[in-house]
């Protein structure tokens, strides 16, 4: 599951840019695992992750540091299984712990190469926040179409 | 003890963070030291060999076989455009013909872009020739408008380009009537425009002039179109010049991989400051 999210955001979605951003269904991924399954979990699965998109698309060590903060990070959103969160309160914590895990990834990765250039503050704060309404938007469509009804069981 | 073991225990996901953040460091590390050059370029075949698969689904065939054979075309006036500048600009600096041993018109690569990524975590070019078909580090990549930038990695079947408009990428360049030579370098901003810096304020250069490579790059061949200068604002020593890029990047489809300029020579007297004479 893990590479095929992984292959989907590398040969998919990184080709769906907006103001040189793209949504990552890596962050998607990772914070669905750290809702459902914790944060020591969320931060092994970004680290693999990180490791394949790595190899795929080069810098391995930034990638698998971007992925692995965005994993940890994600894992303070989880919600036990024996909570008496609703479906309503999980779902919140997912899209919270996506704008997170999207905006961390970013900023990590934005530090540590910056091909076009960009001004770092931009960089980091719009095109991170942009990233991660993106990442949101495609957590809202992962919902809406298979998500919800893992976050019922 | 016990308590350690508690404490472990308790902080177990922050432990877990600090490991994997260490190996994610030491892995940047081994990469700036070159170590996973093999597996990058590893990475960039299967990369490049599925984008090519997923884009070659587009491609009606009539229409590719009529791209390359006006690519061919294209080439072989490039080759005779090329040496024909050359030439001239030899005559003009009263140099001869044909001293330059650098410039091999024939053996130029066709090769197809089969991965493109410009964005703010990628941006290169992936062509479908490789070691395979003589494709090496270091060689210069161009259309026949002009430069499009230079090979960073090669696998067997495929090479990553760094394009022009990458920050990392830098090339001298000299212009086609003042002969003034700068350092060309991307900042950013527009696909489309360029920086040349390091042009002292005393030089004569004027917009509208060409700006093509020059022999003092150590990849490029020299005489290959860049761009033209669009703007040219004084600063304290130098000017600051922005430049049109002549090639267009978000419709390239076809490049040439230019022979790899070899010049020993140089490469000696450039890293050995202390030897007098090179035989």
């Amino acid at each position: 599951m893990l590479c095929i999210v992984t292959f989907v955001q590398e040969f998919g979605l990184s080709r769906f840019t907006l103001l040189e951003v793209f949504p990552d269904a890596l962050s998607v991924f990772l914070a669905f695992i750290a809702v459902k399954k914790g944060q020591k979990t969320s931060t092994t699965f970004g680290f693999a992750a990180g490791l394949v998109a790595g190899i795929i698309s080069g810098h391995i060590g930034l990638h698998m540091l971007a992925n692995t903060s965005a994993g940890f990070l994600a894992g303070f959103f989880h919600t036990p299984d024996d909570s008496h969160a609703t479906i309503k309160q999980k779902i919140t914590r997912f899209y919270g712990a996506v704008m997170i895990a999207g905006f961390a990834a970013n900023a990590i990765m934005a530090v540590g190469y910056n091909p076009l250039g960009l001004p770092p503050e931009y960089r980091i704060v719009t095109l991170g926040v942009l990233e991660a309404l993106l990442s949101l938007t495609l957590a809202i469509l992962a919902n809406q179409l298979f998500l919800r009804k893992s976050f019922a069981d | 003890m016990p308590k350690f073991f508690t404490l472990l225990f308790k902080y177990k996901a922050f432990l877990l963070f600090v490991l994997y953040c260490s190996i994610a460091l030491f892995f940047i590390k081994l990469e700036d030291e070159g170590a996973f050059d093999q597996l990058s370029a590893g990475g960039s075949e299967f990369s490049a060999a599925i984008n090519e698969q997923l884009i070659g689904y587009t491609w009606l065939l009539n229409v590719r076989n009529e791209n390359e054979q006006l690519m061919r075309v294209n080439r072989d006036m490039m080759m005779t455009l090329l040496k024909s500048e050359t030439s001239a600009i030899d005559e003009r600096n009263r140099q001869k013909i044909g001293q330059d041993s650098t410039f091999n018109a024939n053996g130029f690569i066709m090769a197809r872009v089969v991965d493109r990524k410009f964005s703010d975590r990628e941006n290169m070019l992936v062509i479908n020739a490789g070691w395979s078909r003589g494709v090496k580090q270091d060689m210069t990549v161009l259309v026949p408008q002009g430069l499009v930038g230079r090979v960073i990695a090669v696998s067997e079947n495929y090479a990553k380009v760094m394009p022009i408009i990458h920050t990392d990428f830098k090339a001298s360049v000299v212009s086609d009537s003042s002969n003034t030579m700068g350092i060309l370098s991307w900042k950013g901003g527009s696909e489309g425009f360029a920086q040349v810096e390091h042009i002292p304020i005393s030089s004569r250069l004027k917009v509208h002039e060409r700006m093509l490579t020059s022999d003092f790059s150590t990849f490029a061949i020299r005489g290959i179109p860049v761009g033209r200068v669009v703007r040219i604002k004084p600063d304290k020593l130098f000017y600051n010049i922005d430049l049109r890029l002549a090639v267009d990047f978000s419709s390239l489809t076809y490049v040439l991989v230019a022979p790899l300029k070899i010049e020993p020579e140089k490469a000696v007297i450039l890293n050995d400051s202390t030897s007098t004479q090179i035989p």
